[in-house]
């Protein structure tokens, strides 16, 4: 299985992948363990669709709120992920702005937004990337959790459903409504990577992890490994973290967490990673297709590529079994590695 | 012994209980005159109602009307009625009136010997209680606890042990049944340090009689002993709920609440209180007011001349003024009745403990357990002072062993928490200071801290020309409650925000902290050198008057800018003399108050400095180190009684509010403070205006600048409530007028605050910087606006400024990213490699959302500094996170290369 898995990555190395994502999905492949590895493999052919949903809001001034954050996402994913109105889907609250907002495509009422998912389901090939935001307030009881929309709330068991059909597609749903919690527990599956900005159905007062997930993706902020892309695990550190940080200078204790599932088990992580149970899908998942760099036309820069690549993977391999090594032995064999890689990307960019 | 004749008394009562049965019988007429009286209660039953309730003297007129069957029953009631209202010697003739055998009448006697050993008369109920125990083949359980007791007390523990197992034993064989005596088992259990079954049996007498007036106290008293206030205080408000009268529970609340009412209601009731005058008096020395202390002890010590609390007060006043021959006296006296009694040493060591005097309370408390080792307060007392003098592994030993034996003192257990707290803890030294903080406040605070030690440590041994003994121990603590508990054992402290024992200075740390945290520091280690002048004698007004006075003479921004309540003060004439400063301190009824004694200590010194000059200061504060009275002191030092002196001051003050010149009105209230005067002052009317600004307020402020021009809040407030208009110009007028009245106002909003707001609404950055430049000169709280000009100044190439903005954001909070950034930008431009690893350390640790660029940048900074192995170690950090991070990969090989 392993060996077949290789064969597949280098594949994908052939049809061009660059070193960034290279790395990144030799170490998904790592702990990926026994899963069929089929998601988020997807190159530069295959599309990336947005879909943002607004909720009802329960005042003007979080209306005016919620908008910004729906309207800044739309901007942020246009202006540096390479989405266009045509791959970003925005329903906002009741959709009155549609004709003064040339982003807003209808609202949340329930029959939009089966509207615009069966839209999707005909647009999207095998392959293809669909990333759900979901803005606003939600609900949680023990009948069932809800998100507000405007009109009949919609329960997490129903969004499953409609969401059903996307088996062929690399799917993302973020959920940063209030008590998100077990609405997103419904939409766990193999294959999807979902975050809630709550981990209990007690967090239930409106979170702050939207505004922080914007500005993750904003400049690319959220990049942490420098690789000039944000990761779905990135974005959510960095949110994470600032609203962590946030209710600290508030002086407040903090009334949400956010946690990922991203292995299907509907158990998710406060501190997912990729030697973790969650973290290793969203690890790879990106927000934007990766545009290959100037190819370097000599054999020897070709060689070397392959080399460093070689050499990343080895070293995302041995980050993973950190935990095996004894410290002094671990940083020993990283800077092995790690010096060995600096050399040979230097060199590389020496080469024609 | 005398025994009067019981028939006689009997013959003297008689017409007295017809009258009062007849009163009884009234009482118990039904609600209804016109029915027939078809039962009278009994006279007993509604006597100890009426003792139950509180009211005792109706109770004392029934029980004398008590005979027949109920006539013991009847005198022991009319005993304890008695002595509720403290008529101790009545109630003590009526026992003795109706006792002919004490064996034979051992519940009266039992209760003849409780009294005579509350008034002093412990060698007879001694006599009493073994007649009444070796009299009877099963004595009660009460005279078997009180005689185990008292031989306790008189130092018999062996035959103590005896009869106090006696009763356990009692208990166990299944032979004790009502809620008194259990109580009384569980006060046996107690007296053998067996806590947990005395809690246990004090649950089951109160589960089977609630109403018990005397389990309900005593298990409150065993929850005190044990510093469980909530839990005492349960137990008081239970017994206080029946009996609102019951003198043993208003003194435990008493206790617990410091306050003199509990105790005022006390006297009333029972004038004769000795617990009620000793917990009065501990109150009253605590608050320096010792003369009338010690009348309160000589009251009791009058009632019950073998008080040990008492006597143990007295002995303590004299200890603490080296009257060495009157406490010889006092201690002989005691070893009389209670010979080697580790409670009274004990007391010693928590009175010189309170006083500052811990190298005499660690002694006292040595001999407490030396004279009873299974004292465990005594070893909690010596732990306790022994951390105080830094001496902390000592100290943590005995409070371990006494945690081991006591472990529901709440202060061991609170005390050894912050152990477990502290051995998370970094210790980092400096040549003068040993400091123990946080791991995280070791990355982030400590770089700042630490030059700033060695800095006072420089400035002030060359001030006073005096080295205090090192290290100086200071401990920064993360948690309020752990600061708290290792300053006072408790965790409710108040807004006190940093304490100095002498050669221990506790703190909390500036991440919990709304304040400048340099300032406070340095405060605090202004008291080392003058506690260690003086040996801990310094009161406390001197003390913090000096600390305070140092804070401005540090950092010309830093100290307490109070000219209004300066000028309100001297208008209510609120200015206490000199003589009893002090009082300012301990009869605060108010932050306000207490910031307000702060402050009037502080112009007492700036007083003597001016007046007097600096050197005069240092003589005075080298005589608190000498045994001699106040007054004396300033006789020697300023040649003229103290009373002139404080006119002197007085007069300066006067000249000070005509400089001041400020108008204020009685409608304004004053400023709020946080942080026990160290923190941000909000002048609470500003903040409204600023809220709320509507024309009534305008008309009203317009009305008062025009009655009084000097009036600084009428120009403050209309000036915020033009500003809120947008009348721009007209705000300006105001704003500056308030701020020409008072160009030192600290509080906020601030004239100069206000004005930069409105500069930068009008787009005028210039204006806008230069008015919080204005502000900063006598503000340091306000973190934005020194991020504000330091960032300005950064950008227009000032990185003197920028700097020294900087170092004042630091000393507010060192906690912020963007004031490191700033900092490493300003090592960078000023190629300072120290400096810039200095931030980016720090930044490295504040940074969670970007480590691998952090990182970066601190490796390349220690390349510049020469330190390639960190920079080496720092690079793999980073590229760990990101392998292929090309600047990253360069400065490793740079690394690689500078360390071969």
């Amino acid at each position: 299985m392993m060996h077949a898995m290789r064969r597949s990555f280098r594949r994908k190395l052939a049809r061009g992948l660059t070193l960034g994502l290279s790395v990144l999905a030799t170490s998904a492949l790592a702990q990926s363990g026994d899963q069929e590895d089929v998601w988020f493999r997807g190159g530069p052919e295959a599309a990336r669709h947005a879909l943002i949903i607004t909720g009802a809001a329960a005042s003007d001034e979080i209306r005016a709120r919620f908008s910004q954050w729906s309207n800044a996402l739309h901007d942020v994913l246009a202006r540096d992920y390479g989405y266009s109105s045509d791959t970003i889907t925005l329903l906002l609250d009741d959709g009155s702005t549609a004709g003064t907002n040339p982003r807003v495509d209808g609202s949340s009422r329930r029959e939009d937004i089966e509207a615009a998912v069966n839209r999707l389901q005909q647009t999207l090939a095998a392959g293809d990337q669909l990333t759900i935001v979901m803005i606003g307030h939600g609900s949680s009881s023990d009948a069932a959790a809800k998100f507000n929309i405007v009109g009949p709330d919609i329960t997490g068991a129903e969004f499953a459903t409609l969401l059903a059909a996307f088996r062929q597609q690399d799917l993302v749903v973020i959920n940063t409504t209030s008590g998100s919690f077990e609405f997103s527990a419904a939409l766990a599956a193999p294959g999807r990577v979902i975050l809630s900005a709550t981990r209990t159905r007690a967090e239930r007062y409106d979170p702050m992890f939207a505004r922080y997930l914007i500005e993750a993706l904003d400049a690319r902020t959220g990049d942490r490994d420098k690789n000039g892309r944000v990761s779905v695990l990135e974005a959510w550190t960095f949110a994470s973290q600032s609203v962590q940080g946030w209710y600290s200078e508030q002086g407040r204790l903090p009334t949400e967490r956010s946690v990922i599932d991203d292995n299907g088990d509907g158990n998710f992580s406060l501190e997912p990673s990729a030697s973790a149970g969650d973290g290793s899908l969203a690890e790879i998942a990106y927000f934007d297709n990766h545009s290959a760099g100037p190819q370097k036309s000599s054999p020897e820069a070709r060689a070397l590529l392959a080399e460093m690549q070689e050499l990343e993977r080895a070293i995302f391999l041995l980050r993973g079994q950190k935990a095996n090594y004894l410290e002094e032995d671990y940083w020993t064999r990283m800077e092995t590695l790690l010096i060995d890689l600096a050399r040979k990307t230097g060199r590389y960019h020496e080469l024609p | 012994m005398n025994f009067p004749e019981r028939s006689a008394l009997r013959v003297a009562l008689r017409p007295l209980s017809l009258c009062l049965l007849l009163q009884a019988s009234l009482l118990a007429l039904p609600a209804t005159a016109q029915e027939p009286i078809v039962q009278m209660q009994p006279a007993l039953e509604r006597a100890e109602e009426l003792l139950q309730s509180g009211s005792y003297l109706a109770a004392i007129e029934l029980f004398q009307r008590v005979d027949g069957l109920d006539e013991e029953a009847g005198l022991l009631g009319l005993s304890k009625a008695l002595a509720q209202t403290g008529e101790y010697e009545r109630a003590i003739e009526a026992l003795e009136d109706a006792i002919s055998d004490y064996a034979a009448s051992a519940r009266l006697a039992t209760q003849l010997a409780e009294l005579k050993r509350a008034t002093g008369q412990s060698a007879e109920a001694l006599q009493i209680l073994e007649a009444v125990v070796t009299g009877n083949t099963t004595p009660p359980v009460r005279a078997l606890v009180q005689y185990g007791s008292l031989l306790q007390y008189t130092g018999r523990r062996d035959e103590a042990r005896v009869q106090l197992e006696a009763a356990i034993g009692r208990y166990d064989a299944g032979l004790v049944f009502d809620a008194e005596e259990i109580a009384m088992v569980a006060q046996a259990s107690w007296l053998l340090d067996r806590f947990h079954d005395a809690n246990s049996l004090f649950t089951e007498a109160v589960r089977l009689d609630a109403q018990n007036l005397e389990a309900q106290v005593l298990w409150g008293d065993l929850f005190m002993e044990k510093f469980n206030v909530v839990d005492a205080e349960q137990s008081y408000n239970a017994a206080l709920e029946i009996n609102r009268r019951y003198t043993p529970a208003l003194v435990g609340q008493a206790k617990i609440s410091g306050g003199e009412r509990s105790l005022a209601f006390a006297l009333d009731v029972n004038p004769n209180d000795v617990a009620a005058l000793e917990t009065m008096a501990t109150l009253l020395a605590m608050n320096d007011r010792a003369e009338e202390a010690v009348e309160y002890v000589e009251r009791a010590l009058e009632v019950n001349p073998e008080s040990l609390k008492s006597l143990s007060i007295l002995a303590a006043q004299a200890a603490l003024h080296e009257r060495f021959d009157e406490f010889a006296e006092l201690e002989a006296r005691v070893n009389a009745f209670s010979p080697g009694n580790a409670r009274f040493y004990g007391d010693l060591a928590d009175a010189f403990g309170n006083a500052y005097r811990f190298t005499e309370a660690v002694g006292y408390a040595g001999q407490a357990v030396a004279a009873d080792p299974n004292y465990w307060q005594g070893h909690t007392l010596l732990g306790t002072n022994l951390i105080r003098l830094g001496q902390e592994e000592e100290g943590r030993v005995a409070l371990e062993l006494a945690f081991d034996n006591d472990p529901f003192n709440v202060m061991t257990s609170n005390m050894l928490k912050v152990f477990d707290t502290l051995e998370e803890y970094a210790t980092l030294r400096t040549e003068h200071f040993e400091v123990r903080m946080s791991q995280r406040d070791a990355r982030v605070l400590w770089p700042y801290m630490a030059p700033l030690l060695e800095e006072s440590w420089a400035t002030l041994t060359a001030k006073y020309g005096f080295e205090p003994e090192a290290p100086v121990l200071v401990e920064v603590f993360e948690r309020t409650d752990d600061f708290a508990v290792r300053s006072v054992g408790l965790p409710d402290i108040g807004p006190l925000v940093g304490i100095c024992f002498g050669k221990v200075v506790t703190l909390i740390s500036p991440q919990t902290l709304d304040a400048n945290w340099q300032e406070i520091l340095w405060h605090e280690l202004v008291h080392v050198f003058t506690l260690q002048m003086t040996n801990n004698r310094m009161p406390r007004w001197l003390s913090e008057g000096i600390s305070v006075w140092e804070e401005r003479e540090a950092r010309p921004e830093w100290g307490r800018r109070h000219g209004m309540e300066l000028v309100r003060a001297a208008q209510q004439n609120k200015l206490l003399p000199v003589s009893n400063l002090n009082a300012g301190f301990t009869g605060a009824d108010s932050n306000e108050d207490l910031g307000f004694a702060y402050f009037q200590s502080y112009l007492v010194v700036d007083y003597i400095s001016q007046e007097y000059g600096f050197d005069k200061l240092i003589e005075l504060i080298k005589q608190y180190a000498l045994i001699k009275e106040e007054s004396a002191m300033f006789e020697t030092v300023f040649a003229m009684s103290i009373d002139d002196f404080d006119a002197g001051f007085r007069a300066w003050v006067d000249r000070r509010v005509q400089e001041i010149n400020v108008y204020v009105h009685t409608e304004d209230a004053a400023d709020e403070g946080a942080a026990h005067g160290h923190g941000q002052r909000e002048n609470s009317s500003a903040v409204m205006a600023e809220l709320y600004n509507n024309a009534s307020l305008k008309q009203h402020m317009r009305q008062r600048v025009q009655d009084q021009p000097r009036d600084f809040q009428a120009h403050l407030q209309l000036g915020i409530v033009l500003f809120k208009e947008e009348a721009f110009d007209e705000a300006k007028v105001h704003l500056q007028i308030a701020h020409d009245i008072l160009p030192d106002y600290s509080g906020y909003p601030s004239p100069s605050l206000v004005l930069s707001q409105i500069y930068e609404r009008e787009g005028n950055q210039a204006a806008r910087l230069e008015q919080l430049r204005i502000m900063l000169q006598n503000q340091q709280h306000d973190d934005d606006s020194t991020v504000l000009l330091a960032t300005a100044a950064l950008e227009s190439g000032d990185l003197e400024s920028a700097r020294y903005y900087m170092d004042r954001a630091l000393a507010i909070t060192p906690y912020r990213l963007d004031v490191h950034r700033i900092g490493a930008e300003i090592a960078r431009r000023q190629n300072d490699p120290h400096m810039a690893v200095r931030e980016l350390e720090v930044l490295v640790d504040l940074d969670v959302n970007d480590p691998v660029e952090a990182r970066t940048d601190l490796a390349e900074a220690y390349l510049a500094n020469g330190q390639a192995p960190e920079a080496r170690r720092n690079i793999l950090n980073a590229l760990e996170i990101a392998p292929s991070y090309l600047r990253a990969q360069q400065v490793l090989l740079q690394a690689v290369d500078a360390t071969q």
